[in-house]
């Protein structure tokens, strides 16, 4: 009995399929919103169904995870990732049916294998449940039949792709007793805690085994996998189809319904060469692990030689900000000189009030930017003026801290020509311009010495002791050199004369000894003559 | 056209993982549940954005490009509302050398809608024909923004506002909006309205504009009075007759449709041109 309603069951519903398909339509589940996203590290689409349900599917960060549920690793890159954006480049111009067709369709790429198919047979599978899924149950009174169906094209695909795979059915069908439950157009897995009482029937679809199947199973056109552990009661009857893999127990073993062979030799081979495929990978992995290893030891081995390298870099950068500096400062003592020994002098002079004016100036900068912007654009005249006023404003805050800075390098490079240290005998004070490099590299010692330190192992304190005081050393030289720009109007106004004082000037001519200075005078040539006496 | 190449960009960028930028692309659409009036608010803060209308029984499509380190797209639906756009993060790496992100919505042509938008320093393109808006209000930053109603709305408009910073912005065809009152609210630039259109009735336009140039350009056979109340403001009044305080064009008495436009700037200058 069961034996001829199954058969009749898919015609009908075939039927049913072939001259509805506006009904059959219906019931596939439509999708009303649509998500793609696409970044460098994850590609996710996100459904949402008419029934409110929800499907997120996102390969992020080299892990899959299906709504939310991690189903395992890809390679960023790889196969699946490129397999799964390809198939989100097609979803983004889709919507509604053909979407729903163009993710139906969507297959594991035939050069996947191991984990890599698996985690890709995951993806397809939540894809043909999301979209597919048409429980159709047939009761019969002498037993039950369970068909579910992916949509209409998959199942009349199934019946009328083949006429050959039609031929084969009644052999495939042949003898299932009581409690049949068939899949047609879907994939179909059965988790490891699973257990399947009766007969399966997968048509056009992939069968995979975790679980126990305590009847016949049967895949027309689609293949099946049977992990280790996993049970089958009866036989496993192929038509049209490919064993990959049995791990597990077949009581009555696998058969080809078309020759009627024992397809697990033939099984057994293609194992063997996935074994061999696999253990070729490992050994591939472990090569790499083992060059990564020793990068990591040659890494280790050139810590000493990468702070050095570090310290060379940092170096290079003071010398070069100094470079730079000096040559602003050389153009600012060419075009002007005069001014730059205003400031100078200034700085020199008054450097406490200098300081102070620098650091009420650099706190009044953003305000005066500001204000001016407002106080020029309100005029209509001024709106042009005021456009300008925006970059360059800025532009002349740093060149008159720049310029300030070079005046204060100016002093230090003579404070250092006078004080007779160690190798600062090259400065001379008649070159403005060799004063200024030689106060550029004074300021930048504290910078210099601590990339030089920072060599030194467990020096880091010290290392950072130093930093701090060459970042206040710069930022007061720059305040009071700023201060000294403003407080002469960029040089244009002296606050120091050179200053004659007449009666001063009496006063000091009138408080010399002439004669004691005449004798000073004379003394070294005296000693001179009587050495030459005695000889 | 556009939609196209951003499809073609999209589809490409999906194919090939992105490597350089942390750029992001996000395409989000939706299908139109039934015709009743949906209340829509849009939101967008930096990079190119255009609106336009869309059939295919959809009742948003966007695709956007974004920096996913400094936003976060937002397309949410629920009691006939929709909230979409990018909102940011609130970090930034501050460097200046970040490509600037798109934005192409599609929203449903014929459903009622009430638009809310709202930019921040945004270059926009609006195609508003064929959308049916029951309300209008668009709110931009420091922006340069062409909009163009090139169908006629079919729904009667009480209020339509705008408000632009500091801004190029350009509107054509605002009789097509169908609006009774339109409001502008500018602050600096540049504004040019074009009086195009299909005018179906009488209305009231309101330009308040702080600092700037107003440009009026209005189709011959356009009744409109303007009235100005302005600090020094200059105004080109060609084809205008100076009736006390207020300027009408000639033809204010005969014409089918008039528009009265209130006038308060501060600095600047307006225009008044004629079309054909």
């Amino acid at each position: 009995m069961l034996q001829q309603l199954l058969p009749r069951s898919i015609l009908a519903l075939g039927l049913a399929a072939a001259l509805a398909p506006f009904a059959a339509q219906a019931q596939v589940r439509e999708v009303v919103s649509k998500q793609v996203s696409v970044g460098r590290a994850d590609a996710t689409l996100n459904l949402e169904f008419s029934d409110e349900s929800t499907l997120e599917i996102s390969l992020r960060d080299g892990a899959v995870l299906i709504d939310g549920e991690p189903m395992g690793a890809f390679e960023p890159g790889g196969e699946v990732d490129a397999a799964w954006r390809e198939l989100l480049g097609q979803a983004v111009a889709l919507e509604d049916g053909s979407l729903s067709e163009a993710l139906a369709d969507w297959t594991v790429p035939a050069d996947l294998a191991g984990s890599l198919a698996d985690v890709a047979r995951a993806i397809d599978r939540a894809l043909e449940e999301a979209l597919d899924g048409i429980d159709v149950q047939v009761d019969a009174a002498d037993g039950t039949v369970s068909i579910s169906i992916g949509d209409e094209r998959s199942f009349l695909r199934a019946l009328l792709g083949s006429t050959d795979r039609l031929g084969l059915f009644p052999a495939a069908l042949a003898g299932l007793g009581a409690d049949v439950r068939v899949h047609v157009g879907e994939d179909v897995e059965i988790a490891e805690d699973e257990i399947v009482t009766g007969n399966l029937v997968v048509i056009d679809g992939d069968l995979r085994i975790d679980g126990e199947v305590r009847g016949t199973v049967v895949v027309i056109g689609g293949t099946v996998d049977l992990i280790e552990g996993s049970e089958v009661g009866g036989a496993v009857r192929l038509a049209d189809s490919r064993l990959v893999r049995n791990l597990g127990s077949v009581g009555d073993g696998v058969v080809d319904i078309e020759d009627g062979s024992n397809v697990e030799v033939v099984a057994t081979d293609r194992l063997r060469d996935q074994i061999r495929e696999e253990v070729r990978r490992e050994y591939e992995v472990a090569d790499r692990v083992r060059v990564r290893v020793r990068d990591e030891r040659g890494s280790l081995l050139s810590a000493p030689f990468r702070s050095v390298a570090q310290a060379a870099g940092g170096l290079m950068e003071n010398a070069f900000t100094v470079l730079i500096l000096a040559l602003l400062g050389a153009g600012a003592v060419v075009f002007a000189g005069d001014k730059v020994d205003v400031i100078a002098e200034t700085a020199r002079r008054s450097p406490r009030r200098a300081a102070m004016v620098g650091v009420a100036g650099t706190f009044l900068l953003l305000p005066a930017w500001i204000l001016g912007f407002v106080a020029l654009a309100i005029s209509i005249i001024g709106i042009p003026v005021a456009i300008a006023w925006l970059p360059l404003f800025p532009i002349a805050a740093c060149l008159a801290a720049a310029v300030g800075y070079l005046a204060v390098a100016r002093n230090t490079g003579e404070w250092l020509a006078d004080s007779h240290y160690p190798w600062t005998g090259w400065i001379r004070k008649s070159n403005p311009l060799i004063t200024m490099v030689g106060g550029l590299l004074g300021l930048m010692a504290l910078f210099a010495a601590a990339n030089v330190l920072s060599i030194v192992p467990f020096f880091g304190f010290i290392t950072g002791l130093l930093l701090v005081a060459a970042v206040i050393v710069t930022f007061l030289a720059v305040q009071i050199g700023f201060g000294a720009v403003l407080l002469t109007r960029a040089g244009r106004r002296r606050e120091y004369w050179p200053t004659y004082d007449a009666d001063a000037a009496w006063q000091e001519a009138m408080s010399v000894d002439v004669e004691e200075e005449v004798r000073e005078a004379r003394e070294p040539s005296d000693v001179g003559g009587r050495g030459e006496g005695d000889a | 056209m556009r939609r196209t190449a951003m499809v073609a960009l999209l589809s490409a960028l999906a194919v090939q993982p992105l490597s350089a930028q942390s750029m992001r692309t996000v395409t989000m659409s939706r299908q139109l549940e039934d015709g009743d009036e949906v209340e829509v608010s849009v939101e967008y803060s930096v990079g190119r954005f255009s609106v336009r209308s869309v059939d295919e029984g959809l009742l948003y499509r966007m695709n956007l490009r974004y920096d996913e380190d400094r936003f976060e797209p937002v397309a949410e639906y629920s009691g006939h509302r929709l909230d979409i756009g990018v909102e940011s993060q609130g970090r930034s790496r501050g460097r200046g050398d970040r490509e600037s992100g798109e934005f192409e919505l599609e929203l449903a042509r014929g459903v009622p809608m009430d638009l809310d938008m709202e930019f921040g320093a945004v270059q926009a393109d609006f195609d508003l024909g064929g959308l049916a808006l029951t309300g209008l209000e668009l709110s931009t930053g420091a922006s340069e923004s062409i909009i163009d109603i090139s169908e006629p709305n079919r729904m009667e408009m009480g209020t339509a506002r705008f408000e632009v910073g500091a801004a190029e912005f350009t509107l054509h065809n605002l009789g097509n909006l169908n609006a009774e009152r339109i409001e502008f609210d500018a602050g600096v630039g540049s504004l040019v309205l074009g009086l195009d259109g299909e005018w179906q009735r009488d209305a009231h336009l309101s330009i308040d504009m702080g600092l700037g140039a107003l440009e009026l350009r209005v189709p011959e056979g356009l009744g409109i009075r303007l009235r100005k109340d302005s600090f020094l403001t200059s105004l080109d009044s060609e084809g205008l007759v100076k009736r006390g305080d207020i300027f009408e064009s000639l033809d204010w008495n005969d014409a089918d449709r008039q528009v009265t436009i209130d006038l308060d700037a501060a600095f600047g200058s307006v225009k008044v041109v004629w079309i054909r």
